[in-house]
């Protein structure tokens, strides 16, 4: 066998060999080995300061570093990953193997918690990273909750930025009105040492407007389906972002500003988990997969009991729920909204996002949302580019892979952290 | 009492009588069937049966309630269930979820058990799976339960929707051609299918069907349809020999 | 009263621009089942086109060489750009839609969003954030009629808007390559059988589609010279709803459905604060759809062309 091949087999068989946790440590440990040795490292390699972006972010401003970024990445984060995950299988087996004989929630607890530790101290090195790592977050949110609508449930709605507008609008309304001193709202009416708890109810009450507001959207679908849908979803967009345009309430065009700093890494962190988590728990009941019964027949569906008017609500209202509260979280991270966010660039980013990464599946979503976020804050010194690249990359994955790159994979959490068996080289 | 009686039902589409005054009363355990060329208004009636139109005129009882004007999914699980002419599956899903979705209308978590996964829902999703897997290993399907159903030869996506019909536990089944497309051998494992569906279950079921063989074989009455009114009703012997029956239908291009 | 005719004068004039825009969506759907997503975008390109075509004209106009009079100058601009924004058309359909003749439609629309988007940021690339202006061809005079205050150039654009929809009836209904055009929009299959290229043929409809939204594009640079790469997205996503509105692949709907979309913002600007503009139309166009769904010409499930 050419050394290349045998290479290369060994790889992916050593790689499926390793449990999510065996992957989850490797990841600290390099995100450690990165808050104390990185800066050294990177001088040492010919670059003026730690990446910020895995190198991504040099691209363009500095091209002739890429090598060094890339080397710096490879040292950093792919050898100690390789080698303490490499090293350690056995440990890591064990390890998954001992939680798993706890509830469920046992190990999904540990494994979210190596995940946030690992987030946790990437972020910490810059404010940038965890601005780009909360953005993200709030990305993922989004596409996911739009892929309940466009992919499991099949329909083409073009209302989130509409869903996500309404949700920043409320929330900010209410942490600004309530606790901060506000020349549009008046003086500070509740203690703020009440604000960081009250703030889940603030973005809650943005989700439940949204929610609302996908009532204008989900009961034409009861008549009209595909095109006719995607009109009056966009005519919904419209209108949302021209109503708050007209609410000199809330300073119309000029956007809000002066929310209070509330929406922390630990905070989106938890709120993306819950979407994540209660969205994937929906479309994987019998309840959920009567969205891909609707969509796929839904003669048929209801002549096999679904009630698919109450599906097509439950649906958009709990889509548009979480398009809301990444909405607030949104407009707390940036301390800022304003209407022209939600218009019909926001529309083609998130669109983008859900087609790219993957129709009916949480994987999908979450790659889609993730790489896009990425390459976008990498192509950001040149916002053209940008532009062109990334539809010109979407181009490309809808006419080779037309329902995006991870679709109808579903996301069994139980698999996900098994501890892998030790088969011997099986790809 | 008849588990389905159909009294003057009459439906228009704009300025079209399809279903003339129909009428129809099924007990319990009975099969029939329904025969008639193609345009006759056979599947209309299905349709009428099963709530996707609303009849024009008449009424139609299920087990004793009035079930005309209710939506289609409730009339679906009241104990009326079918098959469809053109194989109406859903493309994406695999075998095992066409047949736990027919259970939708039975259960009994709601919303918060869907999305924050509580224990009575992780029950209820079990047993609904276990009934599923017990269903499909009935209709000789088992082995196909993780297959998407598009990926699937014919034959088997017509036991697939079989099985999903009698999944929603009905108490009559409608079953629209069931052998359509089917090469002899298949054909004999599907009336073998129904018989024992029908045996084992005492459902009582209503067959459209072209293939004389099939319907002579396994129905106790007949009725034959000519543009959307009863022209002959009774026994197979009986059918066979009504001259307006011949003319109508047997006269024509008779299948098999 | 004077008000209402200086706004139904308007409203003629905002109407055609949507008119002949829509009359791409609907053409483009009648046949391919598929809303053209960068067909506003292609109104932008096509009034772009038309500028460079118009100051190349002028310069040789003016040079000598070729001595013009302007309104010689505007027609010719006019027929060129048609001309030359049909190709771009037609490469749109071949790159981003041929190969998805079978995908399912969703990705197609997402295809041609992206497309619109690169069409946006390419004219931003090479023409830079600075706004062009349409030279302007024709002086403006004002006829005063009863009170009514009506510009030569609002008679003029409102007339070629129903010349070329004239001329697209006549095609449809009159042509060969027309009625192998209403035999697509019936049923797609048939077509090759009886020895019709399905890709010239969708082709073409590109092809005049793009024509049209140039047209749309020229005209709009007559009234407002003032160009922008993004002025294809506010018009080519109303015009898209005028499609719908109109019914897809009704010639006759979709011009009403645009005159009748012009109409809804003139008259709702002359009623309420100009900010609730947008507002109320939308909501008009919600309400008619939520009764309607299948607009004044549509028919559910299958798309006819015709006049």
């Amino acid at each position: 066998m050419p050394l290349k091949e045998r290479i290369s087999r060994n790889l992916s068989a050593s790689c499926s060999r390793v449990p999510l946790l065996g992957w989850l440590c490797g990841a600290l440990i390099a995100v450690t080995l990165e808050r104390f040795a990185g800066t050294p490292v990177a001088l040492a390699l010919g670059l003026p300061k730690i990446p910020a972006l895995f190198g991504l972010d040099i691209m363009l401003k500095k091209p002739i570093l890429v090598p060094n970024a890339v080397l710096y990445v490879l040292l950093v984060y792919g050898l100690p990953m390789g080698v303490t995950t490499r090293s350690s299988i056995s440990l890591t087996n064990r390890l998954a193997a001992l939680l798993f004989r706890f509830p469920i929630a046992v190990t999904v607890a540990v494994h979210l918690a190596l995940l946030y530790a690992t987030l946790h101290l990437w972020a910490g090195s810059s404010d940038y990273r965890a601005l780009v790592l909360k953005l993200t977050l709030i990305a993922v949110m989004l596409t996911l909750s739009l892929n309940v609508i466009n992919g499991y449930m099949g329909e083409f709605s073009c209302s989130h930025p509409g869903f996500m507008a309404l949700g920043a609008y409320c929330a900010s309304v209410f942490t600004v009105g309530l606790f901060v001193d506000d020349q549009l709202f008046g003086a500070v009416f509740l203690p703020p040492a009440l604000g960081p708890f009250l703030f889940p109810v603030a973005l809650i009450l943005g989700g439940f407007l949204a929610s609302f507001g996908a009532l204008f959207v989900a009961i034409p679908s009861f008549r009209t389906r595909g095109d006719y849908l995607a009109i009056i979803s966009l005519a919904f967009l419209f209108i949302v972002k021209s109503m708050i345009e007209n609410l000199e309430f809330v300073r119309g065009p000029r956007g809000l500003s002066g929310q209070p700093d509330w929406a922390d890494l630990p905070t989106v962190f938890l709120w993306a988990v819950l979407c994540v988590w209660s969205i994937n728990n929906f479309v994987r009941s019998t309840i959920g997969k009567a969205l891909n019964a609707v969509r796929d027949n839904e003669m048929a569906a209801g002549a096999m009991t679904v009630d698919t008017r109450r599906t097509k609500v439950v649906a958009f209202l709990f889509a548009a729920f979480w398009a809301g509260v990444a909405g607030g979280l949104f407009a707390h991270v940036l301390r800022y909204v304003n209407p022209s966010t939600f218009g019909i660039q926001n529309l083609a980013e998130v669109l983008a996002m859900v087609y790219f990464g993957g129709l009916n599946s949480v994987y999908g979503s979450i790659v889609g949302a993730v790489s896009i976020s990425l390459l976008g804050e990498a192509l950001r010194p040149l916002e053209i580019f940008k532009w062109i690249i990334i539809p010109l990359l979407l181009i490309l994955v809808m006419i080779f892979r037309p329902t995006g790159l991870v679709a109808f994979k579903d996301l069994d959490v139980t698999s996900l952290l098994r501890p892998k068996q030790n088969q011997g080289g099986k790809v | 009492m008849p588990i389905l009686r159909v009294h003057n039902m009459s439906h228009d589409f704009g300025g079209l009588r399809a279903v003339k005054d129909y009428d129809l009363e099924i007990e319990m355990g009975q099969i029939r069937g329904l025969i008639g060329p193609n345009g006759a208004g056979k599947t209309t009636i299905f349709n009428l049966l099963t709530g996707i139109y609303t009849p024009t005129e008449g009424e139609i009882w299920l087990d004793g309630r009035r079930i005309n004007g209710l939506p289609a999914h409730r009339i679906a699980s009241m104990g009326i269930s079918r098959t469809f002419q053109n194989l109406l599956l859903w493309r994406h899903m695999t075998v095992l979820e066409h047949v736990k979705l027919a259970h939708y209308s039975k259960i009994r978590y709601g919303l918060f058990g869907a999305f924050f996964g509580t224990p009575g829902r992780n029950r209820e999703e079990a047993e609904i799976e276990e009934k599923a897997v017990l269903l499909l290993d009935r209709m000789g399907i088992r082995h196909l339960a993780e297959q998407v159903v598009h990926n699937l030869p014919y034959g088997a996506q017509r036991r697939v929707e079989m099985a999903r019909a009698l999944a929603t536990e009905p108490k009559i089944l409608l079953l629209d051609e069931p052998t359509a497309g089917m090469n002899p051998e298949e054909l004999e494992q599907i009336m073998e299918i129904i018989r024992r569906v029908h045996g084992e279950l005492g459902l009582a079921i209503l067959l459209i069907e072209h293939r004389l063989k099939v319907v002579m074989e396994l129905c106790e009455r007949i009725q034959t349809l000519n543009f959307g009114a009863v022209i002959a009703e009774g026994t197979p012997e009986e059918i066979q020999n009504d001259p307006e029956v011949i003319d109508a239908y047997l006269g024509r291009e008779s299948v098999i | 009263m004077v008000i209402f005719f200086q706004n139904l004068v308007n409203a003629l004039q905002w109407g055609s621009f949507y008119a002949l825009i829509a009359l791409g969506y609907s053409m483009v759907y009648s046949i391919l089942m598929l809303f053209n997503f960068a067909h506003g975008d292609i109104f932008m390109v096509g009034a772009y086109i038309g500028f460079g075509v118009s100051i190349g004209l002028l310069a040789l106009s003016s040079s000598g060489a070729l001595a013009m009079p302007n309104w010689l100058i505007l027609v010719l601009t006019i027929l060129f750009s048609m001309f030359l924004t049909s190709f771009v058309g037609m490469i749109v359909e071949r790159v981003g839609y041929r190969p998805l003749r079978n995908a399912p439609r969703a990705s197609a629309a997402i295809t041609g969003l992206m497309i619109g988007i690169i069409l946006e940021t390419g004219n931003l690339a090479l023409l830079g954030a600075r706004r062009v202006s349409f030279p302007s061809l024709i002086e403006t005079t004002v006829y005063d009629v009863g009170g009514v205050f009506v510009t030569n150039k609002k008679i003029m654009i409102v007339l070629v808007s129903l010349l070329l929809t004239l001329a697209l009836h006549l095609f449809v209904r009159r042509t060969k390559w027309g009625m192998a055009m209403r035999a697509m929009a019936f049923d797609f299959a048939v077509v090759p059988l009886m020895g019709v290229s399905v890709n010239t043929m969708i082709a073409l409809t590109f092809a005049i589609g793009s024509a049209l939204a140039a047209a749309a594009g020229i005209l709009f640079g007559v009234a407002y010279p003032v160009l922008d790469p993004y002025m294809g997205i506010l018009f080519g996503w109303k015009a898209f709803v005028a499609a719908i509105l109109g019914g897809r692949g009704s010639i006759l709907g979709a011009t009403l459905a645009g005159f009748l979309l012009g109409f809804t913002e003139i008259f709702v600007a002359m009623i309420f604060p100009s900010t609730l503009r947008d507002l109320i139309a939308y909501s008009i166009i919600l309400l008619i759809l939520t009764f309607r769904p299948h607009g004044f010409f549509g028919e559910p499930y299958s798309a006819r062309l015709r006049l």
